[in-house]
């Protein structure tokens, strides 16, 4: 008997596993063309825990504030042992994440997987997608060079023009009118404490209503089904398991590449009364919508361009999230090209906005 | 009644100048009065019209206030303004009461100046005291709306020195024209760009080479003096050097007076728009003092090129996550050597900025092997991270065929 044979057995005598045992052995996944989509949830979910041990490294020895920031990012990545590499591998991580958090989200929303009896775990979902789009928010400031300056200034300048609220929010996130060491504490404490904990208690409820529900099936998989086609199972231990794992892999390899060919640079340090330089933008995942909200007239209807532009956002993201209970089509199991439009139109306009926003001026 | 006589006591002292002065319509009468009134430093430290101008401030009647017997002295002009601003000015027991730093020198060496010289001649048309600070609305010079706040001073001068007219029948010592171009000049020099680009109220300008109340051309003898107040080292090396000797203007020589451009080693040349040229030939092989200014440029440019390699392997190293503090001291280090080699130009020795340049080279290429390690340590973290991707992508394969074997085990 092995080692971990005879672990299982100890836990057994003790806590009973034969629940787990029945529902590993039990559990399948459903096997038909669009199944390759069900691992980019496993790969985001295999990025955050890098982001989290890595982070955790980081952590060990980063400084949150003004006069140290930098310098402690600097000594991470010259004389940490390894430091250079957990630093390149926590950012390359960070932005690998955010990517297959869309296409997660995008394969997911095309597919209708949102439908019932899966509303929750859309819920869950998207709001997983923003509190990931404010890690990569607030851990841009954190090593305090002079790109993460003027871009946070410019973002936080954003949630200033929220119609009401805008000055308040400009406020609470800056800890002040402007981007100081006071923002610099609490975009870390946002970074380390209150986004984890938040993000730690949705994941684990993300990952419930997924194991409780299983694997959703396109509508047409679903449609042949109720016409009584079976679909074939695979069954989820070991067969989908090496699957994920494989898929871990490939984000792995991709992870090494990327730090391989393109190491994080450090940049200069931040100095708040130098000139903006040439060229600020936001990283690339608020590309579009800042893209957007510079492409805007000042005045609209005769409200303030920004406020409007800062408002759709607003209303996008509330969409998003209650998109289960408007597709009503999709509730009933029907196919709804409706939403199938929004989905490729808001792709295509992510895509688009995001490579102008890049090269614009 | 008790408090109306309370508070009659209590009433300033009346001072119909002012009363009366605001409400004429000829503005040469008025003006005065309402400047006088609005922020002046005299006003606000609690002295009068009367204290310039004489007459009875008591008085609503015209003639009483502006009776001689009441010692009314009307409108100083010429040595009387002089004389009016030095009953305080050069007394030092009254000045200690309002300003006990400011010196009390000013009217002696007023007479001592270009300006007090003439005027003690009989010409009228000189700067008098209040040419620059005017006689009423008078600020503090620490007020950057008095006209001689450093960045004031030379619109001030120039408001006569510019004017050709004003200017007219005023000469050098040789006997030439004085030139009305010194604003013109001075705008395009470095000294003005720091004054108001820089915001440094430090930077020269009229008064910190020429002086103010003693206003006069630095001598011939004294230009190297005058600008060695600042610049302090070039004036040693240049006192060394065999153009001390030669040079009758000093640093004006290469350098200009008014218009002192920023210095380029470009200017270090004896052809094309060098500086050496007036004197010196470039194509002339035997002319030493040409082959000097080649030697001395060529040194200086090839150390500029190493460290800007030497800056960019560095940078490039450093963003990559490798320590260079250490490199960057020593560039620090190179680049003040590069400064140093700059200042011993000025001796005119090529052997010294020589000697100079080769410390520098010594310490950048320093700099070079440690850039250069830098790179080797950049590629063996590629290398390794290169190693690991080929691990992992075996993984891959391994798991694939694995994944592959279980499900045709399934089927």
């Amino acid at each position: 008997m092995t080692l971990l044979q005879r672990t299982i057995v100890w836990l057994d005598e003790r806590i009973d596993l034969s629940d787990v045992r029945h529902f590993v052995a039990e559990k399948g996944v459903p096997v038909h063309a669009q199944k390759v989509w069900y691992y980019l949830g496993g790969m985001t979910l295999f990025l955050f825990a890098v982001q989290v041990c890595s982070g955790i490294l980081l952590l060990l020895y980063y400084r949150p504030s003004a006069a140290e920031a930098y310098e402690s990012v600097q000594f991470i990545v010259t004389r940490v042992e390894f430091g250079w590499l957990v630093r390149n591998i926590h950012s390359w991580s960070a932005n690998l994440l955010i990517a297959l958090a869309f296409a997660h989200f995008f394969s997911v929303f095309l597919l209708k997987s949102y439908r019932k009896p899966r509303e929750l775990t859309w819920v869950s979902g998207i709001l997983l997608l923003f509190l990931m789009l404010g890690f990569g928010f607030s851990g841009y400031l954190l090593p305090w060079n002079e790109l993460s300056f003027f871009a946070t200034k410019v973002g936080t300048g954003i949630a200033g023009a929220v119609p009401f609220a805008g000055k308040f929010l400009l406020r609470v996130l800056r800890g002040g009118d402007d981007v100081t060491g006071a923002t610099l504490s609490r975009f870390y404490g946002l970074h380390v404490a209150i986004l984890p904990a938040i993000t730690t208690a949705l994941v684990a409820l993300h990952l419930l209503l997924v194991q409780r529900q299983g694997m959703s099936v396109p509508i047409a998989v679903e449609e042949r089904i109720k016409q009584g086609e079976r679909v074939p199972q695979m069954p989820f231990f070991p067969n989908y398991v090496l699957r994920d794992v494989l898929a871990w892999y490939v984000a792995l390899a991709l992870l090494a590449a990327l730090a391989l060919f393109y190491p994080w640079e450090l940049g200069q340090k931040a100095d708040p009364f130098a000139a903006v330089p040439a060229g600020i933008r936001p990283e690339w995942y608020f590309l579009a919508m800042f893209h957007t909200l510079k492409l805007l007239p000042s005045h609209i209807a005769g409200f303030e361009g920004e406020q409007v532009g800062v408002l759709a956002f607003g209303a996008a993201a509330a969409f998003l999230v209650f998109v289960p209970f408007l597709d009503r089509r999709a509730l009933q199991g029907r196919k709804s090209p409706a939403f199938t439009i929004v989905g490729v139109l808001g792709l295509l306009y992510l895509v688009v906005f995001t490579i102008i926003g890049h090269y614009a001026k | 009644m008790l408090l109306l006589l309370l508070a009659l006591a209590a009433a300033p002292e009346a001072n119909n100048c002012v009363t009366c002065h605001t409400t004429q319509q000829d503005q040469r009468l008025a003006r005065p009065a309402v400047l006088f009134s609005e922020t002046d430093v005299h006003r606000e430290r609690g002295f009068a019209c009367i204290d310039c101008h004489g007459g009875d401030p008591t008085t609503p009647d015209k003639a009483k206030a502006h009776d001689p017997a009441r010692l009314f002295k009307g409108k100083p002009v010429g040595q009387a303004v002089v004389t009016t601003c030095a009953r305080c000015h050069s007394d030092a027991g009254l000045m200690r009461t309002y300003a006990p730093r400011q010196r009390v020198d000013q009217a002696t060496e007023y007479a001592a100046s270009v300006h007090g010289k003439q005027l003690a001649a009989g010409d009228q048309r000189v700067a008098t005291c209040v040419s620059c600070h005017g006689a009423h609305g008078v600020r503090l010079v620490s007020d950057a709306k008095s006209p001689v706040f450093p960045t004031s001073v030379a619109t001030t001068c120039a408001s006569c020195h510019a004017d050709a007219k004003h200017m007219e029948g005023y000469k050098l010592a040789d006997g030439s024209t004085l030139p009305t171009s010194q604003l013109a000049d001075y705008r395009k020099s470095v000294h003005f760009a720091a004054m108001t680009r820089n915001n440094d109220l430090s930077a020269p300008t009229c008064n910190d080479c020429h002086g103010n109340h003693g206003a006069a051309p630095p001598g011939v003898g004294a230009i190297a003096n005058v600008c060695g107040t600042c610049h302090a080292v070039f004036a040693q090396k240049f006192e060394l050097s065999v153009h001390s000797q030669i040079f009758d203007k000093g640093c004006v020589e290469c350098h200009g007076n008014h218009a002192v451009l920023k210095p380029s080693d470009e200017m270090l040349s004896a052809t094309g728009h060098g500086i050496c040229v007036p004197c010196h030939n470039g194509d002339d092989k035997n002319d030493s003092g040409a082959k000097a200014a080649v030697g001395m440029r060529g040194d200086i440019e090839g150390l500029k090129t190493r460290l800007d390699q030497a800056r960019s392997l560095i940078a490039g190293v450093k963003n990559s996550g490798i320590e260079v503090s250490d490199d960057e001291l020593a560039l620090r280090e190179a680049a003040t050597k590069l400064t140093l080699a700059r200042t011993e130009v000025h001796t005119f020795e090529p052997a010294r900025v020589t000697e100079v340049i080769a410390d520098a080279t010594k310490i950048v290429g320093g700099i070079d092997q440690a850039g250069q390690r830098g790179v080797a340590e950049l590629k063996y973290r590629r290398r390794g991270l290169a190693l690991s991707l080929g691990a992992i992508l075996l993984v891959v394969v391994g798991l694939a065929l694995k994944v592959r074997q279980i499900d045709q085990q399934h089927r």
